[in-house]
Formats: structure tokens, C-alpha cells, sequence
């Protein structure tokens, strides 16, 4: 669990934050959270599935690195081997705070983060106490992430109720004659994509969501380019 | 003339009525031009009776059928997970005394005889009761668990459920569905009279505001007064008084001690000296109600009995008295009309089959709507065939669960008496002392208990069946030793992965399932 705490600039003046490290914050992620915004730099690579969160049950996107829970195929030599790093992983070591609606979200950093020091990376503050453009890029890029929760929510919400998701189902067996069942994942159902009357198109038109609606289709082809580089992890 | 049907005409609100006008609207399109109309009449003046708060698990058909999110469900109407019932004091009426009727079958039941194989391993050591050595779900219940977590689709589940809800609210939560949704016509309005056709059809009903409202259909859901079919029509009562003898309720509403408070996942039901209490867990209370004998017992020892179980609070809370006739009208269907819920007849709440019957009968017309007034008559024939058929298959096995007792009070000593079991449960009686229920015992298209449930109630309060004219029936011990090793198994699951009642229930409230 990430150890978040609210950033300030008395306590946090000094601090520094290694950018190259955050990618090890994705190391061992099997799933990585995904927002509509970056589907499409997603969809070139990694297989975009909807899953149920642990805890709520509630659907949410993720992009697929692994086959189970730890695996990353796509962390090798220590390094991401992605050609783009999801939001998720970028936004390292920040976090939006649980703000109270009254007031403005509050930035926190995970104080457990291998990124921090007081030595080494990117300053936060200045000298003064002031925010650096490192600071405010990194803050841009949790708004982003905000604002594409918000999308996503709707995007979800418009597929439930037009019924266009279905479960996926697939046994994939591997090189080395191991297989495994992927559970739990859900995607959009091309046939009653296809289906859909005008209106309800129009209205997944008007939302701007078909890129994404394709996207999430499109991605699944990256299903193959994932058991490709398992293959190669298990050698065979 | 063969009239066509355009109009039905449902006279009376509460769960029977709005849960058949909205059967009917939303399979015969009533929000449409071209759809039937479903007119409902309602009294604002007669309260509701409120009877039945459990379910079987057809509700989650139902409550599909008529296009409700299962979350909206449980937020709006108190309700909370069924996993069956627990029989307490049953048998013998000692501390330890209790048995399983869970809503999952026997593991590879209709596969192998299962219940053979428990029947030769009972007390040996190791072995438990026989619904927690075939089925996963005492299980479940004894540890509050609920039947699925918050990451299962809505109505799709991890153990067999139905719903423990409160009547009142769930009579509400259908009335603003149907009128919010499904475009049923609302009069509120008391009829005050039946005006007959030449044939003897109910062509109109007179209301005090509204004037006469015609239809081709009239259906009864008039509750207790059974206005249409009992008043109008003079079909019979007929009493099953003799063979179940419950004819009193006392009720009581107690609220949890806090709101987090554990929720228990199956009815309770505990034998007393002259009857039986309900005990069923809700979201805010629990339902908790005497039902017994006044043959058997003064309503003084009876408010007594019940002060005993609900404990100390007793004294603070509203005790309402039902009257329980147990029976049914000779004939549901007669011409042009059809009495559903409680103006078609009642028992004691033993197994929930109250709720199940209004819903099996508004299945039936909703998918078999005659449309011509010769269809009707045929329809109205198989009607009356089959819920008189299912009648006399629930009250069959409500006695099963009276005759096994070894109690030594008068009422359960009465409930042995060979006089007092018909004699088709006599009969199968016969069969079942040489194998066990099996589902050539339950052959027609329209049973309402399963075989399996006959299994859990027989040995559940510890009847033996003799197989020594058949000891080959034991040849298959591989399957039985892998039955019940899968059935530990999942054991061990559900408990490991479930959430309680309670923690599902926030997070239902909180979050929501999705439809997938």
C-alpha cells in the first residue's frame, strides 16, 4: 500500500523525485488502470479489457501486461519495454488526495515511493517554496486522470445500458503446453454494436465515445502480441 | 360474438395486483398504442395485508421479467438474501435439534443416489447432518454469508438465492415501476359492484367515482374479501384445516439493535408447542411472527410463547394478529375471471409459497393471455388444472414437514395422526421407505417443490430409508467419495471468498451491481 501524504511546501522543500523510477511502479502490475483519453496510444499495444474492481465490483478499464496476478511481460531488464507509458504509471509518485467536496483536491505523494530523495531527480519546489514545472506537469497530468475517471464512468455507463458488453471468454494455452483461463474480463459485443439503432449511435456519437468504443474492440488484437512475448518469457 | 381481448381489468392493489398488471403490461407491451391496457382499481380506504416476506428464488425471473435493477430493488425495499430456511426444534425440540432446507441441490444430484450413500455413513465419525454433507450452503448460512460478492452480475449468483424483503415497501416499489414504466392505467376508486353479461362474464365493475369499468378480463386480486371470485361468483372455500391446523398469526416488527448488525442469510423457523415462529432478517428489522393452532393453544400462551423468543423488547413493540384460513377457492378461474394472491387462498407462510404462487399465476396469464373470449375458456380450464394441482402439491408438502416429528405436545402429536395426511403423501410415503425422492416421484411440467427438497426435509429430520432389497445401489462409492470431497471443497471456498449479508448489502447500497 502506498503511503500518502499531503504535499507542502515546508515539509517537502528539499524533496526530489527520480522520474526514471517510476516505471518500477509498474513492474509487477498484471492490469493497469486506463482513462478514454489514452486509449488510443494504448490500443497499439497492450490488449484494453474492462475488469470488476476488487473491492466495489465496479467495472473499470484497464490495459493488460500479464496473464496473472505479478506478471508484467512488458517490464524486462528492469525497464518498461512499452512504447507508451500508461497515466497510471506516469503520475508516479503523485496522488489526488481524498479531498471533502468542500474544498480543492489536495496533491499527496506516496511517501514509500523508490522515486523520492532528497538528492537525487526533479525538485519540486524552488527555493522559495515554489512549484517547479516538473511540479505543475506532473499535476496536469493527475487533472487528466481525474477528468478521465469522469469519462470513463460515462462511457461505462452508456455501454451497460445499451446491454454492449459481453464476458471473454478464452483459454489460451502457451508455448510450453500450459494453459490458463482468463476470468473476470468483460468487452464490448461487436454484434450488438453492430446492432444498434441510429439513434443510440447518434447518441455514442454526440458523447465522443466511439473512438474508444472501437479502440476497446481493436485493442483485443494485441491479445496475440501478449502471449507472443509469454512465449518468449517462458522460452520456447 | 368471440370478443377480442383489449382490457384487463385488475381490482386490487398490494403485491398480487401490481405484480400482475405489471407481468401483464410489460409482456403485452402497455407503455405501446397497439398494447393491451391494463387497468388497475385500487381502494384507498382498504389497507394492504402485507403477508409474505420471503421469496423463492423465481423472484429474480420476476423482478427481470418486469425490467427492475436488482440494486434498485434491495435499496428501495428493505431486502436482504435468502438461502433457504433452517427448521429449528423440528424433531425433537431439543437444543441441538435443527435441519436444512437450502436452495442448492444435493451435489451431483440426479446423477447418483447421493442420499443412499450419506444414509450408510450417517454417524460414522466425521459425518455431519445430510444437507451440510450434499450441499455447500448450510454452510454459507450458518457464517451470515451472502450467496454472491459485489463483483457478480445482478441476479446472477455463487450459491442459489431468493430474497427476504418487506411487503409493504416492495407493494410500493411495484406500484411506481408499473405506472412510472410500464403504462398500466391507475384508478384509485372502491368498486362497489359486479354487473354481469347474458353468459354469466363480468362485463363491468361499478366504482364509486369512476363509473363502470369494462374489460375482457377481470382478474381478483382483492385479497381476503375476494370481492370477484368468492362475493360474485360464490366458488367454494375449500378448508385444508384438517391437515395443516395453523390457523392463528401473531407478528411483531424488531428493529436491529444497530445498523450494522448481522444480517441472517435463511429464515429461521422454530418449532413451539402448538406451532411454529418466523424469524427473518431485513436490512433495518427482523420480521418475526407465531403462527399456531388456537385448537392447540389460547392466544394468551400464544403472545407468551412469542415474548419468550423475541426476548426483553417484546413489551415495546406492535403486536398485529392475521388470521390464517388455511385453503383455496374450488375454482381460480370462473368465466371472464381469475383470482390471484390471497382471494384465491392462503397457508401458513411455512416454505414462502405465498409470493410464489402470485407469481407463478401471473407467469401463466401473462404468456398464456387468451385472446378471444373461446380461448378463454380454454385457458381458464388449464388454469384452474394447474394451480389446484400445485395447491395440493404445497399443502402435501408442508405436512411432510409435520409428520416426521417425535415432538410429545398435543399439536405435533395431532400433526402424526394418519387421519390427517392425505393420501397421495401417504403414498409416497410407501415408496420412499425402500429409495429416496427422486424426480420420477415429481413428473408434471408444473411442480412447485423438487425432489431434491423432499431429500432435505426426509432426512433432514432424520427419516430412514431401507436399502437392504437394493445394497448395489452403494456399488457407485467413487462417486459418492467425490461428491462429497467437492462439496468440502466448496465449503472451503465460500467461506474463504464470500462477503457477509451485511457487507454485500453496503456495498449494494454504495456501489451497485452491474448488469454484467
Amino acid at each position: 500500500m502506498a503511503q500518502l501524504v499531503a504535499i507542502d511546501n515546508k515539509n517537502h522543500l528539499n524533496l526530489k523525485v527520480d522520474v526514471s523510477k517510476a516505471e518500477l511502479h509498474g513492474a509487477s502490475l498484471h492490469l493497469v488502470p486506463a482513462v478514454v483519453s489514452e486509449f488510443a496510444n494504448m490500443a497499439v499495444q497492450y490488449p484494453l479489457v474492462l475488469t470488476k474492481h476488487e473491492e466495489t465490483g465496479q467495472l473499470v478499464c484497464a490495459a493488460m501486461l500479464g496473464f496473472e496476478a505479478g506478471e508484467n511481460l512488458f517490464w524486462q531488464g528492469e525497464q518498461w519495454q512499452g512504447l507508451y507509458l500508461p497515466l497510471q504509471i506516469r503520475r508516479q509518485p503523485f496522488f489526488v488526495g481524498n479531498a471533502d467536496k468542500e474544498r480543492d483536491y489536495v496533491i499527496c505523494i506516496d511517501s514509500d515511493s523508490p522515486t523520492i530523495s532528497q538528492n537525487v531527480g526533479q525538485p519540486i519546489f524552488t527555493e522559495n517554496g515554489e512549484e517547479t514545472e516538473y511540479f505543475q506537469q506532473a499535476k496536469s497530468c493527475l487533472a487528466q486522470l481525474l477528468q478521465g475517471e469522469l469519462e470513463n464512468k460515462q462511457l461505462l455507463e452508456l455501454l451497460e445500458q445499451m446491454d454492449l458488453l459481453q464476458v471473454m471468454k478464452m483459454e489460451i494455452t502457451f508455448s510450453n503446453k500450459q494453459s490458463t483461463t482468463l476470468n473476470g474480463l468483460y468487452t464490448v459485443d461487436e454484434e450488438k454494436l453492430a446492432a444498434l439503432s441510429s439513434e443510440q449511435m447518434t447518441i455514442l456519437h454526440k458523447a465522443g465515445f466511439l473512438p474508444a468504443i472501437y479502440a476497446l474492440i481493436i485493442s483485443l488484437g494485441q491479445m496475440h502480441h501478449l502471449i507472443d512475448l509469454k512465449n518468449k518469457m517462458l522460452g520456447c | 360474438m368471440n370478443k377480442l381481448t383489449k382490457t384487463v381489468v385488475i381490482v386490487g392493489g398490494g403485491i398480487a395486483g401490481w405484480l400482475t398488471a405489471g407481468r401483464l403490461a410489460a409482456k403485452h407491451k402497455s407503455n405501446t398504442e397497439q398494447g393491451l391496457k391494463v387497468i388497475l382499481i385500487e381502494s384507498e380506504n382498504i389497507p394492504t395485508v402485507g403477508v409474505g416476506e420471503g421469496t423463492w428464488p423465481t423472484m429474480r425471473s420476476t423482478l427481470i421479467a418486469l425490467g427492475i435493477r436488482e440494486t434498485d430493488f434491495i435499496r428501495e425495499c428493505d431486502a436482504s438474501f435468502k438461502q433457504g430456511a433452517k427448521f429449528v426444534k423440528w424433531v425433537d425440540g431439543s437444543e441441538d435439534d435443527f435441519y436444512y432446507h437450502p436452495l442448492v441441490l444435493p451435489q451431483g444430484f440426479g446423477q447418483g443416489d447421493l442420499a443412499a450413500h450419506w444414509l450408510s455413513r450417517q454417524g460414522n465419525e466425521g459425518v455431519s447432518s445430510f444437507s451440510n454433507e450434499v450441499c455447500y450452503q448450510e454452510a454459507i448460512c450458518e457464517n451470515d454469508l451472502a450467496p454472491k460478492t459485489i463483483r457478480t452480475a445482478e441476479y446472477a449468483d455463487v450459491a442459489n438465492y431468493a430474497y427476504h424483503l418487506d411487503s409493504g415497501k416492495f407493494a410500493k416499489f411495484l406500484q411506481k415501476h408499473c405506472l412510472e414504466k410500464l403504462g398500466i392505467t391507475h384508478i384509485v376508486d372502491d368498486v362497489i359492484g359486479v354487473n354481469s353479461a347474458d353468459n354469466g362474464d363480468i362485463a363491468t365493475v361499478s366504482t364509486e367515482k369512476n363509473g363502470d369499468i369494462s374489460g375482457e378480463l377481470f382478474i381478483d386480486c382483492t385479497g381476503f374479501s375476494s370481492l370477484l371470485i368468492g362475493k360474485h361468483y360464490q366458488i367454494p372455500f375449500k378448508s385444508c384445516q384438517d391437515t395443516l391446523f395453523i390457523d392463528s398469526a401473531l407478528a411483531v416488527q424488531l428493529p436491529h439493535d444497530d445498523a450494522q448488525a448481522d444480517i441472517t442469510s435463511h429464515t429461521i423457523s422454530t418449532g413451539q408447542e402448538a406451532g411454529w415462529i418466523w424469524d427473518i432478517g431485513l436490512q433495518h428489522r427482523r420480521g418475526i411472527g407465531y403462527v399456531y393452532s388456537s385448537k392447540h393453544s389460547t392466544e394468551e400462551q400464544a403472545r407468551a410463547v412469542l415474548a419468550e423468543y423475541v426476548g426483553e423488547k417484546f413489551e415495546s413493540l406492535t403486536v398485529k394478529k392475521i388470521p390464517v384460513v388455511s385453503g383455496h377457492r374450488e375454482k381460480l378461474w370462473q368465466n371472464n375471471c381469475v383470482a390471484i394472491g390471497l382471494s384465491a387462498g392462503f397457508l401458513e407462510p411455512l416454505e414462502a409459497s405465498a409470493l410464489v404462487q402470485i407469481e407463478l399465476s401471473a407467469q401463466m396469464i401473462s404468456e398464456q393471455l387468451p385472446q378471444t373470449r373461446d380461448a378463454m375458456n380454454v385457458i381458464g380450464k388449464r388454469f384452474n388444472e394447474i394451480a389446484l394441482y400445485r395447491w395440493g402439491k404445497i399443502i402435501n408438502f408442508l405436512k411432510l414437514h409435520y409428520i416426521l416429528n417425535k415432538r410429545s405436545e398435543p399439536f405435533w402429536v395431532d400433526n402424526r395422526d394418519p387421519e390427517t395426511i392425505p393420501q397421495s403423501l401417504q403414498d409416497l410415503m410407501i415408496l420412499w421407505k425402500h429409495r429416496s425422492p427422486a424426480d420420477c416421484d415429481f413428473t408434471s411440467n408444473n411442480e412447485v417443490f423438487p425432489a431434491a427438497s423432499y431429500q432435505y426435509i426426509l432426512y433432514g429430520m432424520g427419516f430412514e430409508t431401507d436399502y437392504s432389497n437394493t445394497p448395489y445401489v452403494l456399488n457407485d462409492s467413487d462417486f459418492a467419495e467425490e461428491k462429497f470431497a467437492q462439496n468440502k471443497k466448496l465449503i472451503n471456498k465460500a467461506v474463504a471468498t464470500l462477503p457477509t449479508n451485511r457487507e454485500l448489502i453496503n456495498k449494494i447500497k454504495e456501489f451497485g451491481f452491474s448488469r454484467i
